[in-house]
C-alpha cells in the first residue's frame, strides 16, 4: 500500500536520509504555530499520486496565506481522498533537481534503481536510466556507477547519488517497500541531496512481519463498503463492482474470466469475490449472506473450478446452504474440476443443476437478472 | 516430450504430513510422479502415503536421490523452505503458495539463477506434463498428452482451459503455471523460451491478465521469424482500473497494461487472441498446425 509523504519521509529520515524539517498539520488553524520561516511549502497528505499536478502543493509567503493554503487543501479531494493531514516545510531554493527510484520490475524479477538527472513533475516525459539488479545483494555501486556517467555527468553527485541507491536498497529490505520514489530529489547550495518528497508503497503480503502494515491495512478494510470489509475480514478476496449479477468464484483468474463472459453477455458482475483463500462451508456461507443481503444483486451464479478444493465437498456445503437458505434470489451453479462427478451426483441428490458449462451458467444466471 | 520434468524427476514434499501434503502425495503417485521423499520438520512419522519422511531437505535427498521440490509451506517459512531445497541440490523447486512477500520471490529467484536451476511460482498451482508427471495440484483427468505448450497466470483458468482443450481433442505437452504474482521464479520469457525449445511444442497457448507486462514478451516473442504460432486469452476485461483483482499482479495501472491494450498488442504481433472463453478452442485451432489440430498424441 503507497503510505503518505509524511510517513514515508519519517521511514527515510529514520534510516538516515536527508529530508526537509517539516511540520505535520491537522486542522488549518494550526499552521499559525509554524515558526521555521516563510516562505513555506504547504503540502497535502494524501496516499495517492500525481498530487503535484493536481495542485495539492501550494507556497505560502507568510501565516495567513499558510491557514489559507491549508484551508483550501482541507477541503479538495486527490485522487477521492480528502487529506487527512498537511505538511508544512520550509520552501528551499535549490540549484538542481533531480529523480531517483527505486522498484521492483516483474520482468527482471528483482529491484530496479531509476534515475534521471531532470527530476520534477515532468520527469515522466524521458524515460529514465533503470539499473536492474536482482536481488539485493546484488545491488554493485560500481555497475550503477559506470551506467550513471551516461546520464549524470557532475562526478560529486553520481557519488552522493550512488551513496543514497545503496542506502534506498537496505531500507527497500528492512522495511519491505515495493517502491520507494523521491521526486524531487534536490541538489542543495552545498552540494548536498535531499529529498523534497517521497512515495513508499510497502508490500501488503509482508504484513505478517510489520506491525503497522497490518495495523493500516485493517484500518483500510474498515473504510470499505460494509460488505466488503466483512468479506476481507473472513479471508474473502472481494472489489465491488455495482453490477447486478453476484459472483461467487475460486480462483482470481477464472474469477475475472466469469465477469468478462458476463459483461460481454450484456450484464455487470455486482463484484470480484474469490473464495478460494476459504473455501470452507463457514467461507461459502458468508459469501451467500452477504450477497443475499445487497439488494443490486438479482441473481447469483457460483462458478469454481477446482484443483486443491475439492468440488464433492463443496458440492455438499452448497447443498447445504441451499437448503437453510431463506433468500429468493436465483442461483446458478456451475462447478468442475476435481471430484467433479461425484460433486454432480450431490447436486442431483439436492434437487440442483450443475451446469456443464460456464457459458452456459453465464447465459442461464444473465436470463434470470433480465427476467421481467 | 515435456519441459522440466518427466518421468524420471524424483521428487521430494516438503510438509508432507499436513492435510494438504498428504492429498498432494496421494494425488501426485497416482499420475504417476515419482514421490521418493517427504519432509516433515519435528514430526516423529517415518513414512507417509507410503513415501518415506525426513526431518530435512538435505536428508531427504541424501538418501533417495531426490532432484526437484514442491513446498508446501506458509509464507513466513516460504524463503528458508525453498532456499533449504536449492542447497540440497533440487534442479526444479515448485512453491504454489502466495502471499508471499515481494521481497522472498526476489531472494527465492536469485537463489535459482545462481543454482542455475528453476523455480515455479509463487502463487502456481505448479507444472504439469500430461501423461509424464506432475508437480502440482492441478486437477489431473483435464488434461492429455498433445502438442500444445501453455503457460497461465491464473491456476484456475489453466484448470478450466486445459479441461476444454483435452474435451475438444487438443493435447498439451506441459503446462506451466509462472503465478499471479509480480516477481515470478520463471517469468513469461523463460517459460516462452523453455517451450520454444521444446521440439513436441508444436505451438503455444498463453493465458494471461491484467497488469503487468508480462503479455510483452510473447508479443516480441510472436514476431521473431523463428517463433513457433501462438494464441491468447487475457482476462479482466471487465475490471475497473486501479483495483487489485485477487492475485497481486492483476491491476490495471496504467493504460499499457489493460486486457485492451494487451490483446491488440498481441494480435499486432500475429497472435490469435480470443475475445472471452468462448473461442478459446478456436483460437488454439488457429495456432496449432493443421496435423495437431484434430488429434490427440498416441
Amino acid at each position: 500500500m503507497l503510505i503518505t509523504e509524511h510517513e514515508g519521509k519519517a521511514l527515510l529520515a529514520a534510516h538516515g536520509v536527508p529530508v526537509p524539517r517539516g511540520s505535520l498539520v491537522r486542522h488549518a488553524g494550526h499552521t499559525r504555530r509554524w515558526n521555521n520561516g516563510f516562505p513555506v511549502a504547504v503540502k497535502a497528505q494524501v496516499a495517492s499520486g500525481g498530487r503535484g499536478n493536481a495542485g495539492g502543493v501550494l507556497r505560502a509567503n507568510d501565516a495567513d496565506e499558510a491557514e489559507a493554503a491549508a484551508r483550501q487543501l482541507f477541503g479538495r479531494e486527490f485522487g477521492g481522498e480528502r487529506p487527512g493531514a498537511v505538511l508544512l516545510e520550509p520552501w528551499l531554493d535549490h540549484p538542481r533537481e533531480l529523480y531517483l527510484g527505486l522498484t521492483v520490475d516483474g520482468t527482471t524479477g528483482g529491484y530496479a534503481l531509476l534515475y534521471s538527472p531532470a527530476g520534477g513533475v515532468d520527469v515522466e516525459r524521458h524515460a529514465p536510466l533503470n539499473y536492474a539488479c536482482g536481488s539485493a545483494r546484488d545491488f554493485k555501486a560500481h555497475e550503477f556507477r559506470r551506467l550513471l556517467t551516461q546520464a549524470e555527468s557532475d562526478g560529486a553527485v553520481r557519488e552522493r547519488v550512488v551513496a543514497l541507491a545503496r542506502r534506498l536498497m537496505f531500507i527497500a529490505t528492512a522495511i519491505d517497500a515495493v517502491t520507494i520514489e523521491i521526486n524531487p530529489l534536490a541538489v542543495m547550495p552545498d552540494g548536498k541531496l535531499l529529498a523534497l518528497d517521497a512515495k513508499v508503497v510497502r508490500d501488503d503480503a509482508a504484513a505478517f512481519r510489520h506491525a503497522e502494515v497490518a495495523e493500516a491495512l485493517e484500518r483500510a478494510r474498515k473504510k470499505e463498503r460494509p460488505t466488503v470489509a466483512k468479506a476481507i475480514q473472513a479471508n474473502l478476496m472481494m472489489v465491488w463492482l455495482d453490477g447486478s449479477v453476484g459472483l461467487i468464484s475460486g480462483g482470481a483468474g477464472m474469477t475475472m474470466a466469469a465477469m468478462d463472459l458476463i459483461a460481454d453477455a450484456g450484464q455487470r458482475p455486482a463484484c470480484f469475490l474469490d473464495c478460494s483463500s476459504n473455501p470452507t462451508p463457514a467461507g461459502y456461507a458468508l459469501a451467500f449472506k452477504l450477497l443475499d443481503a445487497e439488494p443490486e444483486v438479482k441473481a447469483i451464479l457460483v462458478s469454481i473450478f477446482g484443483g486443491g478444493t475439492h468440488m464433492d465437498r463443496v458440492a455438499r456445503v452448497m447443498a447445504d446452504i441451499m437448503k437453510k437458505r431463506r433468500s429468493r434470489k436465483p442461483v446458478v451453479f456451475r462447478m468442475n474440476g476435481t471430484g467433479r462427478d461425484r460433486a454432480d451426483e450431490v447436486m442431483q441428490e439436492a434437487g440442483l443443476y450443475n451446469h456443464p458449462t460456464i457459458e452456459s451458467a453465464v447465459d442461464a444466471v444473465v436470463a434470470e437478472v433480465q427476467k421481467p | 516430450m515435456s519441459v522440466l520434468i518427466d518421468k524420471s524427476s524424483r521428487v521430494v514434499i516438503h510438509g508432507i504430513a499436513g492435510n494438504f501434503g498428504r492429498f498432494s502425495a496421494r494425488d501426485l503417485v497416482s499420475y504417476g510422479t515419482q514421490v521418493v521423499a517427504g519432509v516433515a520438520p519435528g514430526r516423529n512419522l517415518s513414512e507417509v502415503e507410503g513415501v518415506p519422511v525426513f526431518q530435512d531437505v538435505r536428508s531427504a535427498c541424501g538418501a533417495t536421490a531426490a532432484d526437484a521440490a514442491i513446498v508446501y509451506v506458509p509464507a513466513p517459512a516460504a524463503l528458508d523452505a525453498v532456499l533449504e531445497a536449492f542447497d540440497a541440490g533440487c534442479r526444479l523447486v515448485v512453491y504454489p503458495g502466495d502471499g508471499l512477500p515481494v521481497q522472498d520471490a526476489i531472494e527465492m529467484r536469485a537463489a535459482a539463477l545462481r543454482k542455475q536451476a528453476v523455480l515455479i511460482g509463487p502463487n502456481t498451482p505448479g507444472i504439469i506434463s500430461p501423461g509424464e508427471a506432475k508437480l502440482g495440484f492441478m486437477p489431473s483427468s483435464c488434461y492429455a498428452p498433445g502438442r500444445l505448450g501453455v503457460i497461465s497466470r491464473s491456476g484456475s483458468l489453466s484448470y478450466e482451459v486445459a479441461w476444454r482443450l483435452t474435451t475438444a481433442g487438443i493435447g498439451q505437452t506441459t503446462v506451466i503455471g509462472i503465478g499471479g504474482d509480480p516477481v515470478k521464479g520463471c517469468t513469461a520469457v523463460e517459460a516462452i523460451d523453455a517451450l520454444h525449445a521444446d521440439t513436441a511444442t508444436a505451438a503455444i497457448l498463453y493465458l494471461g491478465e491484467i497488469g503487468g507486462n508480462d503479455e510483452h514478451a510473447l508479443a516480441l516473442y510472436a514476431a521473431r521469424a523463428d517463433a513457433k504460432p501462438a494464441a491468447a486469452l487475457i482476462v479482466g476485461s471487465a475490471a475497473p482500473p486501479g483495483k487489485k483483482m485477487g492475485h497481486a499482479a492483476a491491476l490495471v495501472g496504467s493504460h499499457a497494461d489493460t486486457q485492451a491494450a494487451k490483446a491488440a498488442a498481441l494480435r499486432k504481433a500475429g497472435v490469435h487472441v480470443a475475445g472471452n472463453l468462448r473461442d478459446l478452442v478456436h483460437v488454439a485451432r488457429l495456432a496449432l498446425p493443421q496435423a495437431h489440430a484434430s488429434a490427440l498424441a498416441s
